[in-house]
């Protein structure tokens, strides 16, 4: 933690950047912290849970952060890979921000959490993760804690979700998306949904109906689901700020299984790696793009 | 707090009787219950049996959609050539119970009613508010987000509701507030008896204020009196940052109850006129067609938010539009904490207040 | 039936004003509705085509012209777009009249101003009819009227029908480099042009629409001419959907634009806070 302050105080004070986006504690918990002052870095904060994807900050149309200055940002590894595919697809350039990477053990899947770190309470986004030590930060910071406990198995939920019959699947996401009331939390806390004009908001014509019966956020989410796929980082922020309780990344993490299968593709945080879509391979199995 | 015009007492058998009778009769009953999805949540929805009915957790979801549904038809239109057809639809449900409501939800829906009866009936929320008879349960499951006691109102306060149940003994004291509520106790006599255990109640009436001992002395007197002095502040921005711009906490609102209205086409040339549940936070809430948008940044949406809870709605129709239920802050994915901003704003105004003394010995 | 259900309207008559300006002319389809509909100048309504939406604008006919009603629009997006298509004898949906009025009345024995730019003149010419239609209430008239272009004009049959009435000054002018080679209208922005006409403020009033640049340069010219912010009113417009004051989209911090306007007095404009 005191590296981590340290490390923001020097960048202040230097005038590296403007502002420092990490974690800071509060009544109900940890949230999005942006530290301007150098005397407020000890405000700044990192355990296991600091579970939000700070990554989304950096979308250049959050216009009252940009107007903050050039920001670091404190990535797990996980939201590095977010950051990654902001930079894959030119979204923001590399010299306008740096990162500082923490070492970390995994993280709750809520940031009130009280209690151990263990099987029940670990977030899903933890299982299986090969970043524990970010590589795409300039900085990296803390110790690295012990190996996650292993908590709830993404690959396993959809595994059991394709061995329904296709009638009971549909039955089952008709039943969870029956309560999508369309608040777009999902959307608006994506580091990767950064489209100027969701296709959801376009009118001439209207692609999507807007309205919540479970017709229309049928078409909203596999339509949301469609455009991530091979860009989502996995980090399962839209399915933790879903007021609802709907397991929408069920539908982005089944999705990054078909791009790696057919595509041999998964994004990772090396944001010189090509992704599947706007990139062509000699060896690739269709010889056009059609 | 008005004073209930009769008491009952209800055990848990005659609850779930009662249960089964409005069910069996006809009577859709809304009450909190599993509702058998992938995270096991808790919510309000219908239920045909008392043995759904979860009244130990607080419901994910705003007691308000049920009366503000996320979509409602408002019509249908069939076009034949250069002719439409419109077909109305009936503002008039079926009856309908909210059997162990939230007092911060029943106290959202009287509230609302005011915007919705001014100057012209909103015939769709007042058929459903008219249809409804509601029976609130005084509240043990406050938490840190909570402040109704901050807002004027009570975790066993019956704004807003026919009956409240308050636990006692074997089952709940009943106290009547309203017509609706004693002609569902007229209607079902076997299920209702003597009040008794009434110590019991109020014990646990005595004991609901300590959770909620955070929102003792919050000033949303204060926090208006900021608002309307600060439309332009460096407080909006600095609020927004970690905005997402979601409606997250709209929808889950008891009083959040702005909408949006669209046509939906159904087939080539029929199709339904729609209500649908909208959010100031969004960014196109205000575009107008030729481009220009006067909230056009996070700040002045938020600052829309939170001035219409605690300014404008209090300034037109003398009710702050927010419960302190918490479920904003409970569903806010950056960790906007409500409590805490309207202290803030309410102690920024404190602060200006100290600064410039009224009179009296300096 | 709710609030929400509109009145069939049939399309009388389509007049393209300009480009991408149209004015359509209805007819209630039900006799009975048409009989009793009233209305008051400034007022707005909620015009739909069924399938695409709902879209604001107000009433640019003169209520004394019943059962006759006007609206007049700028094809800006989806709704707009397909009201631009629709042709005579074509339904759409009407409702209203929401929202304040100008309070003509009050304006009796007054000498009356207008000043409008663009398609702004379409709020304010259902009044100026208004006042027309009553022409010996009020002392002098005048209109002053400018479009960016000589094409950009709209309600040109009115202009001419103004123009010949010996008891109204119209002024029409179009933006340096807007005229044409047969344009006998003055050349000059809109606030200059009003600066030269001088009309007097001495027991007037003035009504202004059009853009907000406009508004934003002839409230000053107005109050040099010695016009009271009481003396001036202007017809607001924010997004809207309900019309009624529900949807709490239109606000301007504590004022409805639908319910406390959309006229307003420069006034209470003054007072709103800058949420436009």
């Amino acid at each position: 933690m005191n590296a981590l302050r340290d490390l923001a105080r020097q960048l202040l004070e230097a005038g590296e950047v403007k502002v420092v986006i990490g974690y800071e504690d509060s009544r109900r918990g940890v949230r999005p912290a942006f530290v301007s002052d150098p005397a407020d870095v000890d405000r700044l904060i990192f355990d296991a849970r600091c579970v939000h994807n700070l990554a989304t900050y950096l979308n250049p149309r959050r216009g009252h952060v940009k107007r903050l200055g050039r920001a670091a940002v404190v990535v797990k590894g996980c939201d590095a890979r977010a950051v990654a595919g902001l930079l894959r697809e030119q979204q923001i350039a590399r010299e306008d921000f740096v990162l500082i990477g923490v070492r970390c053990g995994g993280v709750f899947d809520t940031p009130d959490a009280t209690g151990p770190l263990d099987a029940a309470s670990i977030a899903p986004r933890c299982h299986g993760c090969t970043v524990r030590e970010p590589s795409l930060p300039e900085h990296v910071v803390g110790d690295l804690p012990p190996e996650p406990p292993v908590g709830r198995d993404l690959d396993a939920e959809v595994a059991r979700l394709m061995a329904m019959p296709a009638a009971e699947r549909l039955a089952f996401w008709n039943r969870e998306l029956a309560k999508c009331v369309r608040c777009y939390a999902c959307r608006q806390v994506c580091p990767l949904c950064v489209c100027e004009r969701c296709i959801v908001d376009k009118t001439q014509p209207r692609w999507i109906e807007p309205s919540a019966h479970t017709r229309g956020n049928l078409a909203w989410h596999l339509t949301r689901a469609q455009h991530l796929a091979g860009r989502c980082s996995g980090c399962s922020e839209c399915e933790r700020a879903c007021p609802e309780g709907i397991p929408i990344h069920l539908l982005n993490h089944f999705l990054a299984g078909v791009v790696r299968d057919a595509f041999d593709h998964v994004v990772g945080d090396d944001p010189d790696a090509p992704a599947p879509v706007g990139a062509f391979r000699k060896d690739d199995a269709e010889e056009f793009i059609v | 707090m008005s004073e209930p015009s009769n008491l009952k007492h209800i055990d848990r058998a005659q609850l779930a009787g009662l249960v089964e009778a409005l069910a069996g009769a006809g009577t859709a009953v809304i009450a909190p219950a599993l509702r058998h999805d992938a995270r096991g949540t808790v919510g309000y929805r219908t239920v045909t049996t008392m043995a759904d009915v979860v009244l130990d957790k607080r419901p994910d979801n705003a007691l308000k959609s049920f009366f503000l549904p996320p979509t409602e038809p408002l019509l249908h239109y069939e076009r034949q050539g250069k002719d439409v057809t419109l077909t109305p639809v009936d503002p008039s449900i079926g009856p309908r119970v909210v059997l162990g409501a939230l007092p911060c939800d029943a106290a959202g829906l009287p509230i609302v009613d005011r915007v919705m009866d001014w100057d012209y009936r909103d015939e769709p929320w007042f058929g459903r508010r008219d249809a409804t008879t509601v029976i609130a349960l005084a509240c043990d499951k406050a938490d840190s987000a909570c402040f109704c006691t901050g807002v004027g109102l009570a975790p066993d306060g019956a704004s807003g509701s026919d009956l409240l149940l308050v636990p006692a003994g074997d089952g709940f004291l009943v106290e009547v507030y309203s017509d609706k509520g004693q002609a569902l106790v007229d209607l079902h006599p076997a299920f209702f008896g003597e009040p008794r255990d009434q110590e019991q109640a109020q014990a646990f009436r005595a004991g609901l204020g300590a959770a909620l001992s955070h929102a003792d002395g919050l000033d949303p007197a204060a926090a208006r009196a900021w608002i309307e002095g600060h439309f332009i502040d460096p407080a909006w921005p600095a609020l927004a940052l970690s905005c997402h711009g979601c409606g997250a906490c709209a929808m889950v609102c008891p009083t959040c109850h702005c909408f949006d209205i669209v046509d939906e086409q159904e087939g080539v040339a029929k199709g339904t006129r729609r209500r649908n549940q909208d959010y100031c936070q969004y960014g196109l809430f205000t575009l107008h067609g030729a481009g220009h948008n006067p909230r056009g940044d996070q700040g002045a949406r938020i600052r829309q938010r939170v001035s219409h809870k605690f300014a404008i709605y209090p300034d037109r129709f003398d009710a702050i539009l927010c419960t302190g239920c918490g479920r904003c802050s409970r569903a806010c994915a950056a960790g906007i904490d409500m409590f805490e901003v309207v202290e803030r704003l309410a102690g920024l105004q404190a602060d200006i207040d100290e600064e410039t003394p009224t009179g009296g010995d300096l | 039936m709710n609030l929400y259900h509109p009145h069939l309207m049939r399309v009388t008559e389509r007049i393209d004003e300009t480009v991408d300006t149209v004015t359509l002319r209805l007819a209630f389809q039900d006799p009975a509705v048409a009989e009793a509909f009233e209305f008051r100048a400034g007022q707005f309504a909620e015009y739909s085509v069924f399938g695409e939406g709902e879209c604001t604008f107000c009433i640019a006919s003169a209520p004394t012209r019943l059962p006759l009603i006007e609206c007049s629009f700028k094809k800006v997006g989806k709704v707009t777009t397909a009201l631009s298509r629709l042709e005579v004898g074509d339904t759409m949906g009407f409702r209203g009249p929401y929202g304040n009025h100008f309070p003509v009345d009050a304006w009796k024995g007054r000498s009356l101003v207008f000043i409008a730019g663009g398609i702004g003149l379409a709020p304010v010419r259902c009044v100026i009819d208004n006042c027309l239609d009553r022409r010996d209430e009020f002392g002098d008239v005048t209109i002053v009227y400018g479009a960016r272009s000589v094409s950009d004009l709209v309600y040109k049959g009115e202009l001419e029908a103004w123009a010949a009435r010996a008891d109204v000054r119209l002024v029409k002018t179009v933006d340096p480099g807007g005229e044409t080679q047969d344009w006998d209208g003055q050349v000059g922005f809109v606030p200059t042009v009003l600066g030269d006409a001088a009309p007097t403020s001495d027991n007037a009033v003035a009504i202004v629409c059009g853009p907000p640049i406009m508004i934003k340069f002839t409230l000053p010219v107005l109050d040099k001419l010695g016009f009271s912010q009481d003396q001036v009113y202007t017809t607001l417009e924010n997004r809207m959907k309900c019309g009624l004051g529900k949807c709490g989209r239109c606000n301007i911090g504590r004022v409805y634009v639908c319910k406390d306007g959309p006229v307003f007095t420069a006034a209470q404009v003054a007072e709103l806070p800058a949420d436009m």
